[in-house]
């Protein structure tokens, strides 16, 4: 959704070396629809990018965010029943990753030659830490960012309340989720909030928007794209 | 059709309906406990939950730990139908469900012990205890050593022997507690405000 | 305060995140709990291997539930136990009624039991004439102030010690003070009158042990001893899914179930009772009866997903871990069993028609797998019953219906997809942009050039 997300991703995969394409036709991993209860619609798109997929020669599929990956990986569930889509599903799901993750434990890479100037810290995003186990990994690849200093926030693994359209279902709920996540990062004096989910930033970002607050959020990819020391 | 019947042929259609699970398999549990010194292991582990707890050599000074926690104050003193309490112990032995609500102290023995968590092991079947170790406000009991477990798992074997198992059987870990209010720990509700445990590290207790 | 329904979760919710002294006792009472599950469950080296040994114990259980209740039955009956089948919760409530009734019993105290709150049982018991009391100090709270548990394990956790306080004056006559240590007496002299002249003890049961037909009730307080030894007559009510097999597997559940609920590795008492007394001049009840109940449990077992929901040990450690949970407490569910198990249970055992909100009141942030004792997979069943709700369009907003249908057309067409302008509007139909949104964030606008346009022309060259 973000388009410098994207052309983030590209520059560090590249700056590592890798050989990055980009099929356009493709849309969306349809985890809105499958969140919200809405099995057949994202069955149907789920399917579209398991057909486009497949078709890739590529070594490695990457995704800059935590919950799309985790969506491939649950594909199979929405095949229940169907052997050979659940076999398709799960070909694909091998064969993706997130990107701190692909970084880290296929490419063995913690440093990607990155530079940053400032205070940040890192919010675990729900289904990144959860469903995929990234932890250490986009901790390990921050610490490797020449200026960056990073603090332990207070409860990162705490939700930021976005869940989808829960944000919106319940909005009062969503917003006094995220209040405890904002009060734990005004306590920590850090310049930037970091994560690998666009939707928890929009979270974060909306309510540090809201109250005025100078403290800035970023993606994970575009941390390691930068290479100024410009804050 | 009863409704143990329904019930039953509702579980049996329900499973029979459902697709196949992939279960994964289930390692054994097995881990092996560092053997430590099951006295000390137990007098720390109650204490730490608010208990009392001394070792004794024999029954001489069963008597004067006793004598020692009752104290100058006179105390109506129910006591279980073990035949070395009643022998050691000035007390009514045994009371009713009604009369045992009179009663200050309530000293009983206790089958067994777990030294990992600080617990006694009652048994209905063998002493009759179930309301002297409950009711009064102060409970004292006494374990021999040797009949301390060290882990959860033995004291479950020992009250599961031979495909038997009593009516009642207790298990008690200190005083009663609660933090219902405001999550603040509060000692002594419904069960006894206290729990002094005298170890016998002298030959067992007869019987 | 009281009563609320599972319909009017989104009200109740607002009510609740506007109460500051609930909000307040919530968070403190959560993160204690949360803390001391966490150092509990370090403190045990093999606390994962525990978690999926007993989840394989209760998959097993499940598979067969039929033949591992019979079991218990039998071993309970060859020990003097009366067995009594409910198929629903009328039915729990009319046989312990009419027991009641037929032994002439006037005063009956109770120990708690979640299953007895599901059946609403003392209104059935009161309606009948008899008087009940709760004796569990947090059920006895909330009893006195007619009101419903809101969590678990601690009944009257949204209640502060000042609100307790005052209510102990008023009803019981006791001096004001709001010192816990005295609260505690004043609840504990009050209530020994009642142990000692109850004609009936009702109490839960924690597990069903099917080799001997033993139950076993674990508490803190010693009203569960109480219950369960004093009067004549015991009578202990079970959902069918407490059944575990062996009475060694013990050792894993009383492992797992206090350290998960409370942080302690194990409660002051567990009583292990197995029928009933072998001579009429023992100690005990004369009389042990089990009244073992369905209410709706056997249907989930038609399915894997939803059959671990009777896995579920009742330990309450999944509340305490809810953001959702966290921030609302457990009245706003309007239903007996709150936070994540209970968004997953309450539609399943009331139906889908009145309880549809409760698997939308969740951000999925899983937190309530990570500590699930026998690793529940919450998050994957709200989404199945999320799947449910929309397949048998229980959820009634057509608007949304629509959204989601033209957002599909949209998503499997790259050339509408790339209409940067309809996506935009589109996702911004779906997804934040209406005013629940923008009453509490800002939104970052969706950027001019969208990222394939910059692939096309730039970055594909590079």
């Amino acid at each position: 959704m973000w388009s410098s997300v994207g052309a983030s991703t590209v520059a560090v995969l590249r700056r590592v070396g890798c050989e990055v394409e980009f099929d356009d036709r493709q849309t969306c991993c349809g985890q809105p629809a499958f969140n919200t209860g809405y099995r057949d619609e994202a069955r149907l798109v789920a399917q579209r990018f398991i057909r486009i997929f497949e078709e890739s020669k590529a070594d490695a599929i990457v995704s800059p965010s935590g919950s799309c990956t985790a969506m491939v990986h649950h594909y199979p569930e929405l095949f229940d029943g169907d052997a050979e889509w659940t076999e398709r599903a799960r070909a694909v799901a091998a064969r993706t990753h997130e990107l701190s993750s692909f970084l880290v434990r296929v490419l063995k890479t913690e440093d990607v030659g990155a530079s940053w100037s400032g205070k940040l810290t890192w919010h675990d995003a729900c289904h990144g830490l959860r469903d995929l186990n990234v932890k250490s990994e986009p901790r390990a690849l921050i610490l490797n960012v020449q200026g960056a200093e990073f603090v332990e926030l207070e409860n990162a693994e705490a939700c930021c309340g976005f869940g989808g359209t829960f944000s919106i279902k319940y909005p009062e709920i969503s917003v006094a989720i995220l209040d405890q996540k904002i009060e734990a990062i005004e306590r920590s004096g850090v310049q930037a909030v970091v994560s690998g989910d666009a939707s928890c930033l929009m979270q974060i970002g909306g309510r540090l928007s809201r109250n005025g607050s100078s403290v800035r959020v970023m993606h994970l990819a575009e941390l390691l794209a930068s290479q100024t020391t410009d804050s | 059709m009863s409704s143990r019947e329904t019930i039953l042929a509702s579980i049996r259609s329900h499973l029979a309906a459902s697709p196949p699970d992939d279960q994964p398999e289930c390692g054994s549990l097995f881990t092996v406990t560092e053997k430590v010194p099951l006295v000390d292991l137990f007098k720390q582990s109650l204490e730490a939950v608010d208990g009392h707890c001394v070792v004794v050599q024999n029954e001489q000074q069963i008597v004067e730990q006793i004598a020692r926690i009752l104290g100058d104050r006179p105390r109506r003193i129910a006591i279980s139908d073990a035949p070395a309490l009643k022998r050691l112990v000035d007390g009514e032995v045994a009371p009713n469900a009604h009369d045992i609500f009179a009663f200050d102290v309530g000293i009983s023995t206790a089958q067994a012990a777990i030294a990992e968590t600080g617990t006694l092991v009652l048994d209905s079947a063998r002493e009759r205890h179930r309301f002297v170790s409950l009711v009064p406000p102060v409970h004292i009991a006494i374990v021999d050593a040797q009949s301390i477990f060290q882990t959860l798992g033995e004291a479950l074997a020992f009250i599961h022997q031979n495909n038997d198992i009593s009516p009642a059987v207790t298990f008690i870990t200190g005083p009663s507690r609660t933090a219902d209010i405001e999550l603040t720990l509060a000692i002594g509700v419904h069960g006894p405000q206290e729990l002094y445990v005298i170890i016998n590290e002298g030959p067992p207790l007869a019987r | 305060m009281n009563h609320l329904s599972s319909e009017t979760f989104d009200e109740n919710a607002k009510a609740a995140l506007a109460d500051v002294q609930l909000r307040g006792a919530l968070r403190n009472a959560t993160l204690l709990f949360g803390k001391r599950r966490l150092e509990a469950a370090r403190s045990l080296s093999n606390w994962e291997d525990l978690r999926t040994h007993a989840r394989a114990i209760k998959d097993e259980v499940l598979l067969h539930l039929d033949r591992y209740l019979e079991t218990f039955v039998a071993n309970a009956e060859k020990r003097g136990t009366v067995v009594h089948w409910a198929t629903d919760a009328a039915e729990a409530n009319a046989i312990i009624s009419k027991l009641t009734r037929d032994r002439g019993a006037r005063t009956i105290v109770k120990s708690k039991s979640m299953t007895t709150e599901e059946t609403h049982l003392n209104t059935a018991l009161e309606a009948a004439g008899m008087q009940v009391v709760e004796t569990d100090l947090g059920e006895y709270i909330i009893q006195l102030a007619h009101e419903t548990p809101s969590h678990i394990i601690a009944p009257a956790i949204h209640k502060t010690k000042g609100q307790i306080a005052e209510l102990f004056t008023s009803t019981l006559g006791m001096p004001p003070t709001d010192d816990i240590a005295k609260l505690t007496s004043t609840a504990r002299a009050t209530l020994r009158d009642r142990f000692a002249a109850a004609d009936v003890g009702i109490s839960g049961v924690n597990f069903g042990i099917a080799e001997t037909g033993t139950i076993v009730i674990v508490e803190n307080e010693g009203n569960i001893r109480l219950t369960t030894s004093l009067p004549r007559i015991h009578i202990a009510v079970m959902g069918i899914e407490k059944i575990i097999p062996r009475f060694a597997d013990l050792d894993v559940f009383l492992k797992l179930l206090p350290r998960s609920g409370t942080g302690q590795s194990l409660t002051t008492y567990q009583s292990f009772i197995t029928g009933t007394k072998r001579n009429a001049d023992d100690e005990g009840p004369g009389e042990l009866h089990i009244v073992i109940m369905d209410n709706g449990r056997s249907r989930m077992l038609a399915h894997p997903v939803t059959r671990q929901s009777l896995a579920c040990i009742r330990c309450g450690a999944c509340l305490n871990a809810c953001p959702v949970y966290q921030q609302v407490g457990g009245h706003a569910y309007g239903s007996v069993y709150p936070g994540p198990i209970g968004a997953v249970i309450t539609p399943q055992l009331l139906g889908l028609e009145k309880t549809a909100q409760l698997p939308y009141a969740s951000s999925l942030c899983g937190a309530c797998r990570e500590v699930c004792p026998v690793k529940i997979d919450i998050p994957r069943l709200l989404l199945h019953l999320r799947g449910e709700i929309i397949a048998h369009k229980k959820n009634g907003s057509a608007a949304e219906r629509l959204a989601f249908k033209m957002w599909a057309r949209v998503m499997m067409s790259p050339a509408l997809y790339n209409m940067g302008s309809m996506a935009g509007r589109l996702i911004q139909k779906v997804m934040p942009l209406s005013k629940a949104w923008t009453s509490g964030r800002d939104l970052r606008p969706i950027e001019q050039q969208s990222f394939r346009e910059l692939w096309k022309t730039k970055l594909s060259h590079e």
